[in-house]
């Protein structure tokens, strides 16, 4: 367990060397969601109505583009590693599944850590959403799983593609989530079938989450819906681990 | 040095849906030499070796590596072999020294700092340590991944065409690197379909569409296959073959004597790669035939 353990911490350390030696994703990463979310902005200026409640949509929309950006980045990251050999080197050299999906998740915490923290700033700035630190927090805590959970997903779909091009084929199924988790319009007002569907997205529970820290409620009052994301990310933890193969 | 085996092969198929990559192939491989798979592209070479390293499973048959099946515990398999692929494999925003010391460290292996910096010696990198490997050539890159499979000290390694792009000067030093580990105990395994390469190996395994053709050293190839004598006189020529060269030589020069006729003697010995390829040509004269008898069944 203790050998494991270091494993983990030998992986998670050289992706946050390659991390820190690549400033071009490290960039994508960090000022591509910040760009969008400002577009979202001057759209909403330019819809702007005293009725319209602009956080019920913006705050479910930055958790989209976290979800999206993280799946896409972490899914080519992953699928450049089989390509290039070194998974299959790694596998060769000693390290088990476990340790290779635990030592990226964990490098790219870091990551997601920082991308969330300066997605909901610039949020509450342009935004003035007006929140307590509270329920910023709040906010901050379920973008941040949201984004490890993207990042599993992303490692889950890596393991199905031989090649950066057979990650696009995926791209629509996360496209499809904005309709599936309500955060267009209430899934309440979908066909049955389809709001069966939801479930099968993050975001669905994010959402959830998300419009009841926006009225004032507590993190914990819709507990069902944040245990069932949590759910969400282990099974996709462990699914992307039990389905990384060393070779085809 | 008394000889062990290293490797056992028994009778392995392995197939690829309906692409048979290896078809029952058989062989022994002993400690401490270097021997060469070689065969062109599609010939199994690859898909051995991944089958003794335990990336991947055999169909049927059965192999082990010092007495270990590499597809149940592979730890125990991996801290024993070395492995370099086709492609250097490596983090290119790395330098050589991380991208060795990262690959080591999955093994228990202690003082890694200095053995990491043995071996970037041994593959003559020290000055070029710290650098990032997208700055390095092909040849270095190789060089980089030839370090990272010996790092932990292997007792055998695998080495999947390890000289493909790279210049005759530093293939003759990798070669060099080899000798010098099977003078150290450790066997060595290594594709290639380099005729000339071939030749540096003590045992040869020949692979033709999954199918072990031969299996001997490359002398004894050589020795098994034909040499031919032709002799001019003036524009005839008469071409015969030697059974025994060069042992048959002189008797077969005596019988033309002093003849004055006798304008130009050629000998022409069988390379490495005339040997393969008849080989091969034998070999598939008698798929064809299977496959008309198949057609008739």
């Amino acid at each position: 367990m203790t050998n494991m353990i270091k494993r983990v911490g030998v992986v998670t350390g050289r992706v946050l060397n390659q991390l820190r030696r690549d400033h071009r994703f490290v960039g994508i990463s960090l000022v591509f969601p910040l760009v969008i979310i400002y577009f979202i902005k001057v759209v909403f200026d330019a819809l702007a109505s005293p009725s319209f409640n602009i956080s019920v949509y913006v705050v479910p929309y930055a958790a989209f583009i976290i979800h999206f950006i993280t799946f896409i980045l972490t899914a080519i990251v992953l699928v450049r590693e089989r390509t290039a050999g070194t998974l299959a080197r790694m596998f060769v050299s000693g390290y088990n599944p476990i340790e290779i999906v635990s030592g990226y998740l964990l490098a790219y915490t870091v990551l997601a850590t920082v991308q969330s923290l300066l997605i909901l700033i610039e949020l509450n700035w342009i935004f003035e959403l007006g929140y307590d630190l509270g329920q910023l927090a709040s906010i901050y805590l379920v973008m941040w799983v949201l984004a490890i959970v993207s990042m599993a997903i992303g490692m889950l779909v890596s393991n199905f593609a031989r090649n950066e091009g057979q990650v696009f084929p995926f791209i629509p199924l996360v496209l499809l989530s904005v309709i599936l988790s309500g955060i267009i319009l209430p899934i309440e007002r979908l066909p049955e079938w389809v709001q069966a569907l939801s479930f099968l997205t993050p975001l669905y529970y994010v959402n959830e989450v998300i419009q009841k820290l926006i009225i004032g409620d507590g993190l914990f009052d819709d507990w069902p819906k944040l245990i069932g994301l949590l759910a969400y990310g282990l099974i996709i933890v462990s699914t992307a681990t039990l389905s990384l193969r060393e070779s085809d | 040095m008394k000889q062990t085996t290293a490797v056992h092969i028994q009778k392995l198929d392995k197939n690829f849906g309906e692409v048979k990559a290896l078809k029952s192939v058989s062989l022994k491989i002993e400690t401490g030499q270097i021997f060469g798979l070689l065969g062109a592209n599609g010939a199994g070479k690859t898909t051995l070796i991944r089958l003794l390293i335990g990336s991947t499973k055999p169909s049927s048959g059965h192999l082990t590596i010092s007495g270990f099946d590499p597809t149940k515990g592979k730890r125990a398999i991996r801290k024993l072999i070395g492995y370099m692929p086709q492609s250097p494999a490596l983090y290119e925003d790395l330098t050589p020294r991380e991208n060795i010391h990262f690959f080591c460290q999955a093994h228990r292996i202690e003082n890694i700092s200095q053995r990491v910096d043995d071996v970037i010696a041994f593959v003559g990198l020290s000055e070029r340590a710290h650098d990032p490997v997208y700055k390095f050539s092909g040849g270095m890159k190789q060089r980089v991944s030839l370090a990272c499979a010996l790092v932990h000290q292997p007792k055998m390694l695998l080495l999947d065409e390890p000289t493909s792009g790279i210049d005759p000067k530093l293939r003759e030093a990798f070669w060099e690197h080899f000798r010098e580990l099977t003078s150290k105990g450790v066997t060595i395994i290594v594709s290639t379909h380099q005729m000339n390469e071939a030749m540096y190996c003590d045992r040869l395994a020949i692979l033709h569409q999954g199918v072990l053709l031969a299996n001997d050293t490359p002398r004894q190839l050589l020795w098994n296959n034909r040499s031919r004598i032709k002799i001019w006189r003036g524009e005839q020529v008469t071409e015969k073959d030697l059974i025994n060269y060069p042992e048959q030589l002189p008797g077969e020069l005596q019988s033309y004597g002093l003849d004055s006729s006798v304008s130009r003697i050629e000998i022409e010995e069988d390379t490495l790669e005339t040997v393969v390829l008849r080989m091969i040509n034998e070999q598939e004269a008698g798929y064809l035939k299977e496959a008309k008898d198949d057609q008739y069944d």
